[in-house]
């Protein structure tokens, strides 16, 4: 018996080396399965774990968005990163992400978008998609549809399109979008009719028709009706920002802010597709001390548990609410730190507390 | 024809053992041989390190403003007291701008204000669209490669505050005390880290801004605050009581930025930095702007 273990002891060792070493996904422990506890199930934040490659890392956001009490999360799949080349596709990344998220109860959005080379002029923009790989990009989303069938149920098709520098520095086109959303939508649906397709992802913009820098979100979904997009999508993805206003500030077509997303609404209704849901894709506050559209730290987290609140209790027709942007995995030096939830070593700010706190069902936010 | 084993390709072992005879006059050209590759060699290389040294004594933008007499700075002229547009003139003004100024009466150049936003100065400079930002910006670690930043001409960071006659000499003195900042800034990070440090054994007293969390040090309220420093700087209502107590929480030097081939020039505004200072023009400059009853 002693021989024995003595022989196998070392050989299950090595069986296991061998074995963790020929896995395609860093390894890590999943743990149990978890479940987000929280008084509302709208909270939702957008990650940014594109280029987040340590599997720990990827673990603790999620377990950190879930402690946090947000049951939704946006997350960025790059096309390029995943189709390096035509019908050839690499999901390790993206199973890695996805399946943490599931574990923890968090349910993922998936943005696609990021034109690979193969599928663009050489040297042109990632965000440049030229009518003639409308199809490709169609191919890859319903194999995304497919592959993450049961994991992934809804899909953003492409992001702010109405800007002219993510619509490859090219003047915008929403019937151009709809085109594209329309042969992604078909094409998804094919592999997964389960799936929903989120379009738009509007940026709110103040943007006139002519504009160089691209095309106000009112007039750029209102383009996108009269090119037949209704057909085309099954949740309407919207951006919204508050900038230095309230969350209560009343929407106008001259200000960007959070009610804006009531214009939105009234737009969809006018199309006679008020049937179909928001879904709030990226929106909030900054608290950058030196940007001119920067509100003070404690404005930003009273302004972020007030349109939590207001989603949930006046917006019925609100799916989710996801902030902008839990954690970047290293500081940008730019007022783009002052969105964020965590810091770079995950520790929380106060902002994160302040919405765990509401989640929680606590009296007192602020902490 | 095949090598025996034991010997080295190369060594005078296998010349011999092969072909003696020839082996001597073959032992002899590659001597010479290789005595003509290593001069060879030696020559390139100190070709290279000469080139090297001359492309690396060049700079294109200090020359550029040497010639031209002007000196291109980006700056984004939204945050007072370094910079923001004057109400009645248009023009911009603050800190920043004397800075620029400053430096450039010394090289007997033109500084060019250049209106960039904040988030593209360092992409202005990398493109050469201007030759330098001055605009209260930090050093970014991550963008080493394409700008060059100067030695600090103003620390901005986290500062412990208290009372002159509270007996607090060190972060750790504050153990069982009161800290006050500003609620979810940067001084609020470092208020909860300096609790976690101490065990959780400081109570944290949160404000709505940093004039706030002062106040509550002049009031009582707290025994100490971590504000920024230059908010400290622009406080004005007691401030002769306050005293900053050790280093920074957390170091947040303003630079001025270059592109990262632009050595001459690098050198040169640090050199200018260094006299300011020496002189008492930058203490002058950071005093009209920063200091109590500043013009601004």
């Amino acid at each position: 018996m002693v021989k024995s273990n003595r022989v196998w002891g070392p050989l299950i060792c090595v069986i296991a080396v061998v074995l963790l070493s020929r896995s395609n996904r860093p390894w890590v422990e999943f743990g149990p399965p978890q479940q987000v506890v929280s008084v509302n199930p709208k909270i939702g934040v957008h990650t940014r774990l594109t280029d987040e490659v340590e599997p720990w890392k990827v673990q603790r956001t999620w377990e950190m968005v879930r402690e946090m009490g947000a049951s939704w999360a946006v997350e960025y799949f790059l096309w390029a990163a995943h189709e390096p080349a035509r019908g050839v596709y690499d999901w390790a990344h993206a199973d890695l992400v996805v399946d943490h998220a599931t574990n923890q109860g968090v349910k993922v959005i998936a943005r696609l978008g990021y034109v690979p080379e193969w599928a663009r002029p050489p040297k042109s923009s990632p965000l440049l998609l030229t009518e003639e790989h409308y199809v490709d990009f169609a191919r890859f989303v319903a194999e995304f549809a497919r592959h993450f069938r049961g994991r992934v149920q809804q899909i953003v098709i492409w992001n702010e399109p109405n800007l002219s520098q993510e619509w490859g520095y090219r003047p915008v086109d929403p019937a151009a979008y709809t085109a594209m959303l329309c042969k992604a939508y078909a094409a998804a649906k094919a592999t997964n009719p389960d799936v929903q397709i989120l379009a738009g992802a509007l940026a709110p913009t103040l943007a006139p028709p002519g504009s160089e820098w691209g095309l106000n979100d009112l007039d750029y979904l209102q383009g996108m009706y009269d090119a037949g997009a209704k057909a085309c999508f099954d949740v309407l993805a919207v951006h919204a920002y508050g900038w230095t206003f309230a969350p209560d500030a009343p929407a106008s077509p001259d200000a960007v802010n959070f009610n804006r997303v009531e214009l939105v609404r009234e737009i969809m209704v006018r199309n006679g597709d008020g049937d179909k849901h928001i879904s709030i894709t990226e929106g909030g506050w900054n608290d950058h001390p030196r940007w001119t559209k920067a509100v003070r730290p404690a404005q930003r987290a009273a302004y972020t548990v007030r349109a939590y609140q207001k989603v949930l209790a006046e917006w019925p027709w609100v799916d989710a609410l996801s902030i902008w942007a839990f954690r970047y995995p290293r500081p940008a030096r730019t007022y783009q730190d002052n969105y964020t939830f965590v810091d770079g070593e995950f520790q929380p700010k106060p902002i994160y507390l302040a919405v765990q706190n509401y989640a929680a069902g606590r009296e007192e936010v602020l902490p | 024809m095949r090598r025996p084993r034991f010997l080295r390709k190369g060594s005078v072992q296998e010349d011999r053992a092969e072909t003696p005879v020839a082996g001597r006059f073959s032992q002899h050209t590659r001597r010479v041989a290789l005595g003509l590759s290593l001069a060879g060699l030696l020559i390139v290389m100190a070709a290279g390190l000469a080139t090297r040294a001359v492309l690396a004594d060049r700079d294109p933008t200090w020359e550029h403003i040497r010639q031209s007499g002007t000196w291109r700075v980006g700056m984004d002229p939204s945050f007072p007291p370094f910079e923001n547009l004057d109400g009645a003139t248009g023009q911009p003004v603050g800190l920043d701008v004397d800075l620029a100024n400053a430096i450039a009466s010394r090289w007997g150049v033109r500084a060019e204000i250049v209106g960039v936003g904040f988030d593209e100065l360092l992409d202005a400079v990398t493109a050469y669209r201007v030759d330098s930002a001055i605009s209260a910006l930090p050093v970014v670690e991550h963008r080493t490669r394409e700008v060059a930043f100067s030695a600090p001409y103003v620390e901005a960071g986290i500062l412990l505050v208290a009372l002159r006659e509270n007996a607090i000499a060190k972060p750790e003195d504050l153990a069982g005390r009161r800290l006050a900042s500003e609620w979810g800034s940067a001084g609020d990070a470092q208020a909860r880290a300096l609790q976690r440090e101490l065990g959780g054994n400081l109570t944290l007293v949160l404000r709505e801004s940093p004039d706030l969390a002062l106040q509550a040090v002049l009031d009582g309220g707290a025994d100490a605050a971590a504000v920024d420093a230059v908010s400290l700087a622009l406080f004005a209502a007691g401030k002769d009581r306050l005293i900053t107590i050790g280093e920074p929480l957390q170091s947040e030097p303003y630079v001025i930025v270059v592109p990262a081939h632009a050595p001459k020039l690098l050198a040169a505004i640090n050199a200018t930095l260094a006299d300011l200072a020496a002189d008492g023009t930058l203490a002058a400059i950071q005093a009209r702007w920063l200091e109590d009853g500043a013009t601004r």
